[in-house]
């Protein structure tokens, strides 16, 4: 350790105080492969210093850009619609109500709309069959046995 | 670029570690304490190597700090040791560390630490400590001069306390 005498205050060489501000004369070198452990050591915390940084810098870029974003998406409330405006008393219904007459037979069956019913029966794939004659109308032959595809009938 | 900074660490390391591991044996109590605080101290240095002006100072700094972390862990331990056993049982603390560094460290606030740490031990000159200090070069002499003061009135106690 260099001593700089026009730094260094006037010390009395007697003086306690100059004990213990005497320059460090104890060395203690380093175990083996101490650097290269401290090298890795202090890279590894720079590299958690950058990623904490990194995050820190992400939760705050979302914390300003989410406002922004809410606002946006959403569309405020809903602007009120115009209220549809009831039917003016002074013009008579061009409909009238339908009430049931006294002695008349109101039938609702009577007029169904085609697209409300439904088919009772569902319809089955039929045999092929010879044009002109209905399948139900098909004569048996003679000797019992049922006629084939191919089989003329016989009138 | 990177190769030129891994050289001067090594260099850095090569000049600086010995003496501030053995400025911290002489205080702490044994040499492998010294040793993870002077590594420490160096830990933290290069994890933030780009934004550390001076080095030196930033070692002795980190290390002084270190060092009392160090003996208020100890003190806590032996606080600790005193509740848990009957006080007889324990025998006092053997105080191997050089008494008079201790005091210095001890006995200083860090306002006035710092700049006796700087200057002294850690060699530079006040022109460097008042500009890593950020204080006048008057203000740093005037530190200086508060903590010899102050130094050798606690050294004068403790004289007295063994005679």
């Amino acid at each position: 350790m260099t001593t700089r005498a026009d730094d260094r205050p006037e010390f009395d060489p007697d003086d306690p105080i100059a004990v213990i501000l005497r320059p460090t004369s104890d060395l203690l070198g380093p175990p083996p492969r101490r650097y290269e452990a401290i090298r890795r050591t202090a890279a590894r915390r720079r590299l958690l210093r950058a990623a904490a940084g990194v995050g820190l810098s992400c939760a705050a870029l979302a914390l300003v850009a989410l406002p922004f974003h809410l606002a946006t998406t959403s569309d405020g409330p809903a602007s009120p619609a115009t209220p549809l405006a009831p039917p003016s008393a002074t013009h008579p219904s061009p409909d009238p109500d339908p009430a049931p007459r006294p002695g008349g037979t109101a039938t609702p069956e009577s007029s169904p709309t085609p697209s409300a019913r439904v088919p009772e029966t569902v319809p089955t794939p039929r045999a092929p069959s010879v044009p002109g004659q209905a399948p139900d109308e098909r004569t048996p032959l003679r000797d019992g046995s049922a006629p084939g595809p191919d089989t003329p009938l016989r009138q | 670029m990177k190769r030129s900074r891994d050289k001067a660490a090594s260099e850095l390391f090569a000049a600086l570690y010995p003496r501030l591991a053995g400025w911290c044996r002489r205080l702490v109590d044994d040499d492998e304490t010294a040793h993870e605080i002077a590594s420490e101290a160096f830990t933290r240095l290069w994890a933030r190597w780009t934004s550390v002006q001076e080095p030196r100072g930033f070692l002795y700094v980190t290390a002084a700090n270190l060092v009392r972390d160090h003996w208020r862990g100890l003190e806590r331990e032996r606080k600790a040791m005193r509740r848990v056993t009957s006080e007889a049982a324990v025998s006092p603390h053997t105080e191997q560390a050089d008494p008079s560094v201790r005091l210095l460290v001890q006995s200083l606030p860090e306002r006035l630490r710092v700049p006796i740490l700087l200057h002294y031990y850690a060699d530079m000159p006040i022109r460097e400590v008042s500009v890593l200090t950020g204080r006048k070069e008057g203000t740093v002499k005037a530190d200086l001069h508060a903590a010899r003061e102050l130094l050798r009135a606690h050294l004068r106690r403790s004289l007295d306390h063994t005679r």
